[in-house]
């Protein structure tokens, strides 16, 4: 007996010291930046839905990356609530030729262990990234590009291996800069993890990480000069990320006070609760993307016009938009060109109007007849991911839209990969699902309408559109661009090519303790950039 | 011979999860990579995970690589997997421990409570609570303990670990105060099987003649209570704690979730949702591992509580 409880006893010890052994470390203090200038004392504190998959920007790939990695590393280039690129890093940007562009860079930026981010950085990372294709959309925008050269320390010159009037607009939107002097020494850009295992971070953007607590928190501290920040320092002494995958905690953890702002744009059905709620701003973004069907011209049904004009007749787009996204969102004539591109946008290019009468006689008119119930001998298979929530719960209001209209549709939901892979391989006959940024047109249009494009899953191939598409892409004057990209526009919306439904306002909410946040477009940038982060103080 | 079966259950589990994460519709290069990424993109990514290999030659690697205790790089990350599972694994463990050990502690005491007094308005009261949280979702407890405690009456905080920029002794009190609700959430939706199955195995021993023999002999109740009749009731409540560990880990996706916990239960969604097979392997295995450990030291301890199963 004695013998068994001495066992048990040292089975507990054991137990004891191997948990111990596993036990979390505590952490320990980092240094501090101290204040400067007007800058304040305090920490803005926001939450996340996900925790940083990589701290290398060249290869990121979720949006928590991506607000981290921004306050570190510059792009060359943002977007205005019109639409239009503007200047960040670059001052000045354009083409020599329509091989050859250029983009002149501030004098004032460094990186923060004192090195002077120059031309020089610039062009190291746009070739290592060309050299070294890391996964993510910077080396997607790269098709085009041959190299770059740093000529002076404030001006890089490109040079495309084919006239593309995008590109230069494109890789400075979507490209952050990187230490030459960091990145280089550690090998291939697609396989650094910059995780700083290796002596911290280095930053030029209004802070720099100095501590992770993964899967819980991302502490930053501001750097004592930022140019673009008003008065040149960053407000808040800190940023620090904290992750909360429930949306509902999250919104929790901003009531109690816990979090000053949430990153992610809020749930429709959020929206409301939270301009209501007291202590609390709710602020509305412009959206930069759009929602959409597309039909897939391999099915010989969807092959026809008439076809393809009574699904897009059959839908109440303004239900959906007063009913599921709570009146959040904004027509854009069924359009890819939306409102937010201000100077592409068309405002002839009317929305395809709601008419269950129309839609049967267009049926009709490809050639089907209705059986007794009303029915047309068509069935198609509509598939969207079930992660989307706004857009499983809009395809239901489709499904019964078409039904009134006599053409059956089965919806096929799946989680997101198997949805990926659905719509890449063309496993469907109607795409339901929204792209988030669609900055440039002529950029989208190559993707998603050209024979080749990676996002054309209509699988069309108009040879009437793929030369404006052409002729838009290799045009450096920017009224006769937007007049091409304008017929375009229509030609898409006329033959159905794409049914865009609607651009969706983004709401993000902070605390009322804090003011002057800089809103820029879409869920990326929104109230958490740079200059926004950078421009926030307590009232 | 229980080592061997050990070894031949996570060689069993390590070759399953190797084959259906490559059964999964999509691939990693597309979970990762932007939707705009060219053909060669696509190729270049797979090639690069060594995914391009035929099915037999990845297997063949991993099974060495896993020879060597290398579980490899995670695809998302590009950092060793056990880096990626030791930084969210002291995590886990002491979550779903605390969970455990309180479950076993309040969840035994209540249904010897319960058995104690069978018929009465306790046992009904027991009862229902048993069957109640045994039929609860984890999310729904954790959203409404953090609505009480964390928003209205503020006493605990709503997520992590612990605060940031809380250093030394502090930093123990605040890691002390995060685990409450999180362990209470895990502890209430077991609860119900722990206090159930104590109860109507302690019901049958109390029916037993042993327990019949002993209070003829005058014994105490009490005594026969809890020196005899709950040993031999201890037994299937033993196995139960065995079984659950896998339960536990699966719950401790969810809680983890819902209370922003940094354990592995998360990583391993987020590790789904971008098909990083590398540290699913690894999670797995750990998972595999755990349930085997589990079992052996089941095993052992119903050896020391049941001395014929020990010799037999």
């Amino acid at each position: 007996m004695r013998t068994r409880t001495s066992a048990l006893i040292a089975g507990a010890a054991g137990l004891l010291l191997l948990l111990a052994g596993c036990a979390p470390e505590a952490p320990h203090p980092a240094g501090s930046s101290g204040s400067a200038g007007g800058a304040s004392d305090d920490t803005l504190t926001i939450a996340t839905t996900t925790d940083v998959v990589n701290f290398n920007p060249l290869i990121g790939n979720s949006r928590s990356d991506y607000w981290i990695t921004n306050l570190m590393y510059p792009h060359l280039l943002s977007i205005g609530n019109d639409g239009k690129k503007k200047a960040e890093l670059a001052t000045k940007w354009g083409y020599t030729d329509t091989t050859h562009g250029y983009y002149d860079i501030r004098d004032d930026m460094t990186w923060s262990d004192g090195q002077p981010l120059t031309a020089e950085d610039v062009a190291y990372t746009m070739n290592a990234v060309k050299q070294d294709a890391p996964a993510g959309t910077y080396y997607g925008q790269m098709a085009h590009f041959a190299s770059a050269k740093a000529v002076s320390k404030k001006r890089v010159e490109v040079t495309l291996t084919q006239p593309d009037t995008s590109v230069i607009d494109e890789i400075g939107f979507w490209g952050n800069v990187v230490p030459e002097h960091v990145f280089q020494p550690a090998g291939s850009v697609a396989k650094f993890a910059n995780d700083g295992s290796s002596g911290g971070w280095v930053s030029a953007g209004p802070y720099v990480l100095t501590s992770k607590q993964v899967g819980q928190s991302y502490t930053l501290e501001r750097v004592q000069h930022y140019p673009l920040a008003p008065g040149g320092t960053p407000g808040p002494a800190k940023v620090v990320y904290r992750v909360f995958p429930d949306v509902n905690t999250e919104i929790l953890a901003l009531q109690s006070g816990e979090v000053d702002l949430i990153a992610n744009a809020l749930p429709p059905a959020q929206v409301k609760q939270l301009q209501n709620a007291q202590g609390i701003t709710v602020q509305e973004v412009t959206g930069l993307g759009y929602a959409h069907m597309t039909y897939n011209m391999d099915n010989p049904d969807l092959a026809k016009l008439e076809v393809r004009q009574a699904l897009a007749h059959a839908v109440d787009y303004d239900a959906i938009r007063k009913v599921v996204l709570q009146g959040q969102a904004v027509s854009t004539g069924s359009s890819p060109l939306m409102p937010v591109l201000k100077d592409y946008y068309d405002p002839s290019i009317k929305e395809y109007s709601f008419d269950t009468k129309l839609a049967r006689s267009l049926m009709e008119k490809a050639g089907y007849t209705a059986d007794a119930d009303g029915n047309f001998p068509v069935r198609f298979r509509l598939i969207y991911s079930l992660q989307d929530t706004v857009t499983a719960s809009w395809v239901q209001l489709v499904k019964d839209d078409a039904a009134k209209a006599g053409i059956v549709i089965d919806l096929a939901w799946s989680e997101r990969n198997t949805y990926l892979a659905q719509t890449n391989a063309g496993d469907f006959d109607i795409y339901a699902g929204n792209f988030a940024i669609m900055d440039d047109p002529v950029t989208n249009f190559t993707l998603a309408y050209l024979p080749k494009g990676s996002i054309n899953y209509t699988h069309n191939d108009d040879p009437t559109l793929n030369d404006l598409i052409e002729q838009a892409s290799t045009q450096t004057d920017t009224a006769k661009k937007i007049s091409i990209m304008r017929k375009a526009a229509k030609l898409v919306h006329d033959q159905v090519y794409d049914n865009v439904m609607y651009t969706q306002n983004l709401y993000f909410a902070h605390s009322s303790a804090w003011t002057g946040f800089v809103p820029e477009p879409s869920e990326l940038l929104s109230i958490v950039n740079p200059i926004s982060v950078s421009s926030a103080h307590k009232r | 011979m229980r080592l061997g079966r050990g070894v031949l259950t996570i060689w069993f589990a390590v070759t399953v999860t190797f084959l259906l994460l490559r059964l999964l519709p999509g691939d990693p290069a597309q979970a990762v990579a932007s939707p705009t990424m060219t053909a060669e993109t696509r190729a270049a990514l797979l090639a690069q995970y060594g995914l391009d290999k035929p099915l037999i030659v990845q297997y063949g690697i991993y099974l060495g690589q896993l020879l060597h205790g290398d579980l490899g790089l995670s695809f998302t990350q590009s950092i060793p997997v056990t880096t990626v599972l030791f930084e969210r694994l002291p995590w886990t463990l002491l979550l779903t421990v605390t969970a455990l050990v309180l479950t076993v502690v309040v969840g035994i005491p209540l249904g010897v409570l319960a058995a104690s007094h069978r018929g009465r308005l306790l046992d009904k009261v027991v009862q229902v609570v048993g069957v109640t949280g045994q039929s609860i979702f984890v999310p729904s407890v954790g959203v409404l303990l953090l609505f009480a405690f964390g928003l209205m009456l503020r006493w605990l905080p709503i997520g992590g670990a612990y605060d940031v920029g809380v250093y030394g002794v502090a930093w123990y009190g605040s890691v002390a105060e995060h685990l409450v609700l999180p362990a209470l959430s895990l502890m209430l939706v077991q609860l119900g099987s722990y206090v159930l199955t104590m109860r109507s195995t302690l019901i049958d021993a109390l029916g037993e003649d042993y327990v019949t023999l002993a209070r003829a002999n005058g014994l105490p109740y009490r005594r026969i209570l809890w020196r005899h009749a709950l040993r031999n009731a201890l037994l299937p409540t033993t196995t139960l704690i065995g079984l659950q560990l896998g339960f536990l880990v699966g719950g401790a996706v969810l809680t983890e979730t819902v209370f922003a916990y940094p354990g592995i239960g998360r990583g391993i969604y987020e590790a789904v949702t971008q098909l990083d097979f590398p540290v699913l392997q690894g999670a797995f295995l750990f998972l595999a591992l755990t349930v085997v450990v589990a079992n052996m030291l089941t095993d052992i301890v119903y050896g020391f509580l049941d001395p014929r199963v020990k010799s037999a």
